[in-house]
């Protein structure tokens, strides 16, 4: 298990309170961060939505299956799915790997650019995790 | 968290720290879940290498005293009258009711004492059944003070990496067939002696199904065994693996987890009649009394069975039903994802399979125990559903093909 200070959190992305990020910026892609994916354990099967489906903010978009449990992936805002991460039925352990890299799981058009204010910062997200800890 | 204070630790837990373990709470211990590797590759070690785990959260006892063998051949499963030195064996505590106290391993000492490896925190649960048990007035059950400390040593490479901390290897391995041991429980006096002159027991079992020993050693002889061991071991491959990979390792195995693949329910109708005495000749007879007996009515009870998938994926074992034609006719009792196996057509394939295509890589196998209200035979295809999917599942007699457990060493 990371220590906190070992979990890696970019500052040029969002965070909710579920562990997924955001890219605030084009393309607006969704993972979940590396303390999720070292809290989960190795990534078996990863379920991806349809490209084109909608979702409202919090709406459970598909789900992360790892050796310990599967668990429910959320869509930190309301959007429509417009590309899902292919790669992830050949090799799911890209989210252990690159969380917010090649293990990014789909990108959105989000409904209301705007929202992605309403998530935490890399601070705010550090922060949290100490506080859930 | 302020329950944590109360979890025990073994005499490796800082080690486990330092080897970057995820922790969990296991039977009232801190254990390590998997290290830095991940679950799926300490799995993918003891199929192709060797894995080390630290399993000395495992209760031990012994019984004494003259009508020791009377006593556990009521008390125990297996029938204990053609028992030989130096061969563990195996098998079940059942309450009256016929339902599973806890499985166990003994291991016969000297005449009429028997040391009995149970679960974690599990030792003060079976001596408390078996004092109530007919006989028991004649026979000493006690837990050794201190405990021990306990390595399992488990892959495909583990014969070669014992060799090097083991002086006398050859001479051992030329006879130390699958569930046997060597050593005494009494470990000053144990004649198997590590290179540094560590006194141990070495027994030729483990739960993972692939080759390998478990070693009993003193608690303060288990930090040093365990670093040599890893030190010597990594050519070889050999890593730290942690629970998790037992676990689907064992599944993998096709061997029951007590309390959740066997448990307060009758011990019959499942893979596992090895363990009961029954007679071989085609009737549901027994060899021998012993308690629990008479409640073991294959027609009154359910049947548990091994499945496997087709893909990767899993339900939740905790609301997933089992449906068959429509119906609902069980629950899932475990469900893990083997990662060492795959689908080729309709056959199961493993990495240790000689019919493997070459460069394959499985993408692993759902795959686990269920308990349903009817006989299935292999082949038939129930379907497991939860709130978030169904997924078709085949039950099958064997789970992970070319497993290495009962190869010869020599």
């Amino acid at each position: 298990m990371k220590e906190l200070s070992e979990i890696v959190i970019p500052g040029e992305l969002r965070y909710a309170r579920d562990h997924e990020w955001l890219a605030s910026a084009p393309p607006h892609r969704v993972g979940v961060s590396d303390f999720a994916q070292d809290q989960l354990g190795d990534i078996t099967y990863v379920e991806l939505p349809a490209a084109g489906a909608v979702f409202a903010a919090g709406g459970e978009f598909g789900s992360l299956e790892s050796i310990k449990s599967v668990s429910a992936l959320y869509l930190p805002v309301a959007g429509k799915v417009t590309a899902i991460n292919e790669a992830l039925r050949d090799d799911p352990g890209l989210i252990n790997r690159d969380p917010y890299g090649g293990g990014w799981i789909v990108e959105i058009a989000p409904t209301d650019p705007g929202q992605a204010a309403s998530l935490m910062d890399a601070e705010g997200y550090r922060r949290h995790l100490g506080e859930t800890a | 968290m302020g329950n944590d204070t109360e979890l025990r630790r073994t005499g490796l837990f800082p080690r486990h720290q330092a080897l970057g373990a995820q922790l969990a709470p296991f039977a009232g211990w801190e254990m390590p879940l998997w290290y830095r590797s991940g679950a799926i590759r300490e799995h993918l070690a003891v199929i192709q290498a060797a894995g080390l785990f630290d399993t000395s959260h495992m209760d031990v006892f012994f019984v004494e005293g003259r009508g020791s063998l009377d006593f556990l051949n009521y008390a125990f499963t297996r029938d204990l009258s053609r028992i030989r030195p130096g061969r563990a064996i195996y098998g079940a505590f059942l309450g009256s009711n016929g339902h599973t106290v806890d499985d166990a391993i003994l291991y016969p000492r000297l005449e009429d004492r028997f040391a009995v490896v149970v679960n974690a925190g599990m030792a003060p649960v079976v001596m408390a059944h078996l004092r109530e048990l007919p006989g028991s007035g004649q026979v000493s059950l006690r837990e050794p003070e201190p405990r021990y400390g306990k390595l399992d040593l488990q892959g495909p490479a583990a014969a070669s990496i014992l060799r090097k901390i083991l002086p006398g290897a050859e001479q051992l391995f030329a006879d130390l067939p699958y569930f046997a041991f060597r050593g005494d429980f009494i470990l000053p006096g144990s004649r198997i002696r590590l290179e540094d002159g560590t006194p141990a027991i070495l027994s030729r079992t483990g739960y993972t199904g692939e080759l390998g020993f478990e070693i009993f050693l003193s608690p303060d002889r288990l930090g040093a065994v365990w670093d040599r061991l890893l030190e010597l071991g990594k050519p070889d491959g050999l890593i730290p693996c942690g629970l998790a990979a037992r676990d689907s390792l064992r599944v993998g195995a096709l061997l029951p987890l007590s309390h959740q693949d066997i448990g307060d329910w009758p011990y019959v109708n499942h893979p596992w009649l090895f363990a009961l005495p029954l007679r071989g000749d085609g009737t549901f007879s027994f060899r021998k009394d012993f308690c629990g007996a008479a409640a073991l009515r294959p027609e009154e009870n359910p049947h548990t069975l091994a499945f496997a998938g087709f893909d990767q994926r899993r339900v939740d074992p905790h609301e997933a039903k089992v449906l068959l034609e429509g119906t609902e006719i069980g629950s899932i009792l475990s469900i893990v994802t083997e990662m060492g196996i795959g689908r080729i057509g309709a056959d199961i394939v493993g990495l240790a399979s000689p019919n493997r295509p070459e460069g394959w890589t499985p993408r692993g196998l759902a795959c686990g125990f269920v308990k349903v209200n009817r006989p299935l035979p292999a082949g038939s295809r129930p379907l497991l559903r939860d709130a978030r999917r169904e997924i078709e599942v085949e039950i099958v007699g064997s789970i992970r093909p070319n497993r290495t457990a009962a190869r010869r060493l020599s």
